[in-house]
Formats: structure tokens, sequence, C-alpha cells
């Protein structure tokens, strides 16, 4: 994974997660990056307060956000037509990293998952990832987000949704927890041909 | 700009303002970033202490309230949300034991949300181990430094899981 150098200043980010403490944490590493304008909310109610009301440039989001979690959040963000904040770069923070779990955020359109607990290291270059391989949107009846079409390289069974592909391999069942490589795998493999 | 892939679909290219202010000269390395949150986090530290203190008193007071069976509906996911805040906070701030013990608790808590018996006693003797390991001569111990705690936490969740 490329890291070039990021510059933060200036940029509106919410932190969005039920502990104050993790939150405090998030907030610390990001002011480390070099943000200066960071806010943090403990639910998802207050996410949609904030994204009505102001725009945001970067969204770091718990799975568990009460009471609709971070799924339900994600989807209802892609969904608002009328709301400036609709392509708001999503990083959905998750300490369930099951292979299942992953693909729902993927497919409510978040753009990369970040497995907790998170370390400074990991969060810079999931932020670098999505600053810097940036996808395609897609509009479709029934999803709204970055283009979830890409080759998987590295993870048995991955999913495939192009040409030349592997084949869909969805696990139906919950299984065990993917190292953040994986999770990486599922979100950053490069599209590898056209329709 | 945009191109028709589907009759029903459009695809678009999309440069955010995130993706654009982040490449503006001025940036930081990923070196001095990672080395600078690192020193953040030392100031928020002893903030840790506090916060630590209310939230195991907070879970031991849920606990003892589903002991008696006066907890509300949902406190199990009540708990194994406290719990893994407690996990993930202890891992980040690299305290070892407490981060064991409370993924330990979280191993439990995850197998009674997707169906499994709730056993009040193996969520009790966690409890009982959290306590024991926020004291400050606890905090910085490393599992392997009480193998004879970590083992029967183990053979807990072992137990309880299966």
């Amino acid at each position: 994974m490329a890291n070039p150098k990021m510059n933060l200043r200036d940029l509106a980010i919410l932190v969005a997660d039920p502990s104050s403490y993790i939150a405090m944490l998030v907030h610390s590493m990001l002011r480390g990056f070099g943000a200066n304008k960071v806010q943090d909310v403990r639910s998802s109610i207050g996410v949609l307060q904030v994204l009505t009301e102001q725009r945001i440039d970067l969204l770091i989001c718990d799975m568990r956000l009460p009471p609709h979690g971070g799924l339900q959040l994600t989807r209802a963000i892609r969904g608002k037509r009328d709301n400036e904040n609709r392509t708001v770069p999503i990083l959905m923070m998750s300490a369930d990293a099951r292979e299942n779990t992953i693909k729902q955020a993927r497919d409510a359109g978040a753009n990369m998952v970040i497995a907790k607990p998170i370390s400074p290291a990991s969060l810079y270059d999931r932020l670098s990832w999505i600053a810097f391989n940036p996808r395609k949107f897609i509009d479709t009846a029934n999803y709204f987000g970055p283009d979830r079409r890409f080759k998987i390289e590295g993870y048995p069974g991955g999913v495939g949704r192009r040409k030349g592909d592997q084949e869909v391999a969805v696990a139906a069942e919950s299984g065990p927890a993917l190292a953040q490589d994986d999770i990486d795998n599922l979100f950053s493999a490069v599209r590898t041909g056209q329709d | 700009m945009s191109k028709r892939t589907h009759p029903e679909a459009r695809e678009f290219a999309l440069d955010t303002r995130f993706q654009k202010m982040v490449r503006r000269e001025g940036g930081v390395s990923r070196e001095a970033a990672v080395a600078r949150a690192a020193d953040e986090i030392e100031e928020v530290k002893p903030r840790y202490d506090e916060w630590l203190e209310g939230e195991l008193q907070q879970f031991a007071s849920l606990i003892r309230k589903a002991e008696r069976g006066e907890a509300e509906a949902g406190w199990v996911e009540t708990a194994n949300f406290q719990t893994r805040a407690l996990r993930d906070s202890a891992t980040m701030l690299g305290f070892e034991l407490l981060a064991f013990i409370a993924n330990s608790l979280c191993e439990i808590l995850d197998a009674v949300e997707t169906g499994s018996e709730c056993n009040m006693d193996s969520i009790v003797c966690h409890l009982d181990a959290l306590m024991l390991a926020r004291q400050r001569s606890y905090r910085h111990l490393k599992p392997d430094q009480v193998p004879d705690l970590t083992k029967g936490l183990r053979r807990v969740v072992k137990q309880v899981t299966i």
C-alpha cells in the first residue's frame, strides 16, 4: 500500500463511536496526523443531525453505532439524494471482522473497514487508501456508493464481479474473523476489466 | 462524465473534497504521522483511569442486575458493547492483561448473542478478573505473567462456548 504524504488540515472529520474514550483515542490519532477539525458524536442520530447541518469531508463510524448501527446509517446517508454529504467517504470501524460482516459494510456503501482495535499505523494506511485510491461511484436502483466490482487477490474464495474475476463465493454463515490485510483485499483489489 | 453501463445503472468518477484536500502540499509522512499520533495518545492516557473505573462500575452493576434477573432485555448486547470498548481501549493503550480478559469475555458474550446458553458464573468470574487487572499493580502485566488466571479463563470460555 503506497503512502504518499496526507494533509488533513482543515478537513471536517466526524468520528462516531458510542464509547467516549475510544472516540478520544481516534481523535488523538487524527490530531497526530495533522487534522484540526474533528468532531465526535455518540449515536447514528447525532451523525444524521451533523450531516444535515454541515458539510463533512470524512466520516469514521463504528459498525455498532446505536441505535441504527453503522450499516443502516451508511445506507441512509447514501440514500439521501438531496444531501451534499451523500458521497462522503465512510470508514467503518468494526470489532467484528468476520467476512460476512465486512461484505455487508461494503455492500451498504462504506469505502473501507478498519478492524478494531485500531492502531495509528492501521488508521493512517486506511485513510491513505481512501485518499489515493479513488473509486467510481455507482448509482443503481438498489445501490449507491463506491464501485464494489473488483478482483480479489490473496484471499481464498474471493469475490469477483467482472469478466475474468473469480466466481462469487460469499459465506452464508458467519466465519472466522479476517485479518486487516484480508479486509483490505475485499475493498482494494484493482479492477481488471470493463463490462 | 457519466456513462451508462446498464439501463438502470449510472457510473461516475468522483473526486471528493477529502481526496482533493489530502493531496495538498504540506502533508505529513506516514512515519511522522504515526509517531505524532502515538504522542497524542500518551497525552490522553492519564484520563484512562477515570474512564475505566466508570465503565467497570457500570458493567458490574449491569451484571449484578442480570444475576438477580432484573436486567432489561438486551442486557447481553449492552454488556458486549461495554466489554468491546474495554478490550479495544486496553489494546490501543497496550494494557495486555486487561485486553486479554475483556477479549475472553467478548467470546462468551458473542456466543450468548448468537444463541448459546448464558452461564452467569462464567461472566462473573471474568468480571472479577477485570476488577483485579484494573489495579495498577496488575495493569502492565502480560497474560503469560499470570498463567493460572489466563488458563483458567480459557478453560471457562471453552466450556461455555461449545
